[in-house]
């Protein structure tokens, strides 16, 4: 699992890639072919919870604990009575947090979402995967909140856990995007106005934008407190640049139109996203936030998969606020 | 094949452009959507063998639409050999023009001119009509077309040309608008009397000087086709200084005789030199320096003449042309007029008549009045009577006013009606003293007769400062033709004025003695005086300094000698008898001292170069054109012309073939074709592309 996990997003792409590659998994364009975003959401999580049982990653949560020996003057409440049965001890058991775990899902809705070159829009995938996510916290029993935004914010729903709540936010993420540039400072500014108690926050966009000012928002975020996940979004076309013609290419975000040649401009430009990639998974790693790189065309489950694996890495690397202070 | 607009030819360049279009059409046309351009850089089109051309076809075809199109636009037609235009049988009208004026004297000019006469002679065909004439500041015909046309064919031009070279430049001004004028008028003429369907031509030759008066020009209406051709003469020299003669005011305070001569030495705006020397000639004497820059003038004072020695001519040096360097001048002498005073009145008393008439004339630059109390009458030109007249004085003065004389009768008191009654010849004249009030003031003053007509302007016509103390009352009935000139506030005639014989005779009611009236210390008393001396025609006007051409006015003199026939000496020595009873001199052809000889005395003037002549820069040909005379300039012609004649045969031509209409038409059909050819392209293609979906 360790090796695994600190297996580059290029390896995972080509190692995992897509469709037939594991039967096991389900193909995205499979996937995307249903139409409700809730039981596409179900169908992966299921397939997931299927994937766990086979799996040798059991027997992990999505909240931490761990176990204290009982002195006087502890909560008798909080003893473990099935340990104190396995092995006559009386243990704590200790919680991070008293409440559930709340999730707060950023999704970028701007225009640049909007793009796809298999069928289906990043929006698309990212939407899926946001609620991918939030059926299966929601399973789970914790508290998923949802904020949308595109130049600015459009939608936000507070984490809850109640019946409906995960209704409603479907809705809302199935909502189409309406804006056109991308900006990341507003939404994040105004969640860490928003939400004033420890989250996990989990941006899901393409951060086709400027990331001048990423570091110093996210330093904001991670210093509330809060625990940070980036998932980055893309189009295999966006990663590789394929294009075999010379067109005008028109921008979806500006409407700006440059004539392009792809064989001249190719190398440049994968030279140009690699290292705009590479800034923000290099901010990242300095503020101790996860962050994740999909195309498209990968399987859900696996994004599944990269979450978990982040929260447990967070978890067996002890307590990120600490590192991120020294 | 030619072109009527070849340039056009360069919109076949234009063929590049569906070539290019055809190249880039792959890569400009379609467009990619993509999420975002902020890795992109805009790369060139590129026309790469990727790039090659399709449907060679349909780009040909375009080509030669616009091919055809530019070619349609330089308008092509057939050469053909240009028919012989029609000799112009009826010839041209030509004035020739030749100026004659004194700046043409100047070395070369005139030699010139000649020979541009001659060469524009030598050109005229045997159907041309010819007229010569030679201006200044009058136009003199030298052949008319009359003239020109009874001549013998072969030797046309020659007498023609023996009757320029006989003419010389005068002294007289440029007056080139009259000149124009004159000429267009001749041809103009010409025309009334036989119908003229050739070109009309006017060959002005002249030095085109600054000092030519163009007037009259702006506004003439030319006869239509008429054409001016300059033929402009340049001296060999620029520089040319004038100086003429300044006189002063005739009412100049400055009497005496040795005030300087004033000279203004102006100098030609195209000179060289600046620094010219002044001096009079014949006299032994120190010359003065003037500096004068180009195209100004500075008047300067001569240099003072030795004592005794006369002189008349001031020359100029320094120049390069010496027509216009010598300025005559007669320096006018003040005219000593005798008044006659008949009276019992002494000098020097403040109290009485004379005292105040002594002062009031005085010599003035114009005249000198010598006032006697006794003497002839006849030499007198005004006689002042303040007394009552023996009989026998009575009856001389009476004869003297018959004669023409003038006199003025002061009514001292009311004894001297007997002698006024004498001299008009009523006897029964009497005066009785008026019953003043106060004072009497002036009431009416008729401006309209010739003695107050001085003061007839509002700012000298107040007489209300002077009052009367005293005044006699006449009876105007018995007074025959008599004219009352000012009259009292109380109506009674205070001047009155009239007629004896062929003169005539003033009577004021009042007198100017202190104790009579304010009227000899009033601000009126003096110019009065004047007028009535002016009445009395005794100042002549002055006759001083005329410029040549200029008409000169001698009644004043032949009155004054009473001389019917005058003769008049020019300055080169001819003498010129003006027929009886003709007082005007005309004949001032040459600049210097005339001397007219009139009985007993004679009187000279002076006659000088006009002024304008000595601007001898030349005037730029366009001013004419500015003024609307119809130019043509004389270089360019033959050139222009068959240039020009080309041009408007090779567009009839083409005005007949019209070739460019079916260059159109082609052009139509092949972007049909193209059309056509365009769309089936398209069907194919699209038809294509659902087989193979």
């Amino acid at each position: 699992m360790s090796a695994l996990a600190t297996q580059s997003f290029a390896k995972q792409s080509a190692a995992a890639p897509t469709n037939g590659h594991s039967s096991k998994l389900i193909s995205p364009s499979a996937l995307m072919a249903i139409k409700n975003l809730e039981l596409r959401a179900r169908i992966v999580v299921e397939g997931f919870w299927h994937g766990i049982h086979r799996s040798p990653y059991h027997g992990f949560s999505v909240e931490f604990t761990e176990y204290r020996q009982y002195s006087p003057g502890d909560d008798p409440r909080y003893l473990d009575w099935r340990l104190f049965a396995r092995s006559d001890r009386y243990y704590i058991k200790k919680f991070e947090d008293e409440t559930n775990l709340r999730c707060y899902l950023l999704v970028d809705h701007s225009r640049s979402m909007d793009y796809g070159s298999l069928g289906w829009t990043k929006s698309q995938y990212a939407n899926t995967l946001a609620a991918t996510l939030a059926y299966f916290l929601h399973q789970q029993g914790d508290a998923v909140g949802l904020l949308t935004f595109d130049e600015q914010i459009r939608d936000y729903l507070p984490a809850r856990n109640r019946i409906g709540h995960l209704r409603r936010l479907m809705l809302q993420l199935e909502q189409a995007t309406a804006g056109s540039t991308t900006d990341l400072v507003a939404p994040l500014k105004r969640i860490v106005e928003i939400v004033r108690k420890r989250s996990l926050m989990v941006l899901i966009s393409d951060f086709l934008a400027p990331i001048e000012t990423l570091e110093r928002n996210l330093t904001t975020l991670t210093a509330s407190g809060h625990e940070v996940m980036l998932f980055q979004v893309l189009d295999p076309a966006e990663l590789t640049f394929n294009f075999d013609r010379a067109v005008m290419f028109r921008d979806v975000e500006s409407g700006r139109d440059l004539f392009i040649d792809p064989a001249t401009a190719r190398k440049e430009y994968l030279h140009r996203l690699n290292a705009h990639n590479e800034a923000v998974r290099a901010t990242c790693q300095r503020l101790g936030a996860g962050c994740r790189s999909f195309s498209t065309d990968r399987a859900l489950e696996l994004a599944m998969f990269d979450f978990m694996r982040e929260r447990h890495q967070r978890g067996k690397s002890g307590n990120r606020f600490v590192r991120s202070r020294k | 094949m030619s072109f009527l607009a070849p340039l056009f030819l360069l919109g076949g360049l234009a063929i590049a452009l569906p070539v290019v279009f055809h190249l880039v059409r792959r890569s400009s046309r379609e467009k990619q959507i993509f999420s975002s351009l902020m890795f992109l850089k805009p790369t060139p089109p590129r026309m790469t063998r990727r790039n090659r051309l399709e449907h060679i076809f349909l780009l040909l075809l375009r080509c030669l639409a616009i091919c055809i199109l530019a070619f349609a636009f330089a308008r092509p037609f057939l050469q053909k050999p240009m028919a012989a235009t029609p000799t112009n049988a009826a010839g041209a009208q030509i004035v020739i023009l030749v100026d004659t004026s004194a700046s043409m004297k100047r070395e070369g000019v005139w030699s010139d001119a000649l020979a541009r006469a001659e060469t524009a002679l030598k050109k005229t065909t045997a159907a041309d009509q010819v007229a010569i004439l030679t201006f200044d500041d009058q136009v003199r015909s030298l052949v008319s077309f009359e003239q020109w046309a009874a001549m013998n064919v072969s030797e046309r031009s020659a007498i023609a040309g023996q009757r320029l070279s006989d003419s010389k430049p005068t002294w007289h001004s440029t007056h080139l608008g009259n000149a124009l004028i004159a000429a267009a008028e001749t041809i103009e003429d010409a025309e009334k009397r036989e119908q003229h369907a050739g070109p009309r031509r006017v060959v002005l030759i002249t030095d085109m000087q600054e000092g030519s008066r163009l007037d009259g020009l702006q506004g003439h209406e030319w006869p239509r086709g008429l054409e001016v051709v300059v033929e402009p003469i340049k001296a060999k020299r620029p520089t040319n200084a004038g100086l003429q003669w300044v006189m002063d005011a005739e009412d100049s305070a400055q009497t005496t005789s040795d005030t300087p001569v004033r000279i203004r030495v102006n100098n030609s705006a195209d000179a060289k030199r600046e620094q010219f020397q002044v001096r009079w000639a014949g006299v032994a004497g120190d010359s003065l320096d003037a500096y004068v820059p180009p195209g100004q003038s500075r008047i300067v004072p001569a240099p003072k003449l030795p004592t005794n020695a006369a002189a008349e001519r001031i020359t100029l040096s320094g120049d390069e042309e010496d027509f216009d360097n010598a300025a005559y001048v007669v320096q006018p002498k003040a005219e000593e007029v005798n008044v006659l005073y008949l009276g019992n009145d002494v000098e020097t008393d403040s109290s009485q008549l004379l005292y105040y008439l002594k002062r009031a004339f005085q010599d003035t630059r114009r005249q000198a009045v010598r006032l006697s109390a006794s003497g002839a009458l006849s030499t007198n030109r005004l006689a002042i009577i303040s007394s009552t007249l023996s009989e026998e004085r009575s009856s001389e003065v009476r004869q003297y006013l018959t004669n023409g004389g003038t006199a003025l009768l002061v009514m001292n008191d009311t004894q001297i009606a007997s002698t006024l009654g004498q001299l008009i010849g009523a006897p029964d004249v009497t005066a009785t003293e008026a019953a003043v009030a106060n004072y009497a003031m002036f009431g009416s003053l008729d401006f309209t007769h010739p003695l107050f007509a001085p003061f007839s302007d509002p700012r000298f016509g107040d007489f209300t400062k002077i009052r009367f103390w005293k005044h006699r009352k006449l009876t105007i009935d018995k007074l025959p033709g008599a004219r009352v000139i000012a009259s009292y506030d109380d109506n009674d005639p205070a001047i009155l004025e009239v007629p004896v014989g062929r003169g005539r005779v003033f009577v004021s009611t009042f007198s100017w003695r202190p104790t009579d009236s304010q009227f000899a210390l009033s601000s009126k008393f003096v110019p009065l005086l004047y007028s009535l001396l002016d009445q009395a025609s005794g100042v002549s006007a002055q006759l001083a300094q005329f410029r040549v051409g200029d008409t000169v006015d001698l009644s004043a003199l032949a009155t004054k000698s009473g001389v019917s026939a005058l003769s008049v000496r020019k300055p080169d020595g001819s003498p010129v008898q003006l027929a009886s009873g003709e007082t005007r001199f005309n004949q001032t052809d040459q600049p210097g001292i005339y001397e007219v000889s009139a009985a007993p005395t004679s009187v000279k003037f002076a006659v000088n170069l006009d002024a304008a002549e000595s601007k001898t820069a030349p005037l730029p040909t366009d001013e004419l054109e500015r003024l609307g005379v119809p130019m043509k300039s004389a270089e360019a012609i033959p050139s222009l012309v068959a240039a020009k004649q080309e041009t408007l045969h090779n567009a009839e031509l083409e005005a007949r073939q019209k070739l460019w209409r079916w260059l159109i038409v082609a052009a139509l059909a092949v972007l049909l074709v193209e059309t056509w050819l365009a769309g089936w392209i398209t069907r194919r293609s699209a038809a294509q592309a659902e087989a193979t979906a």
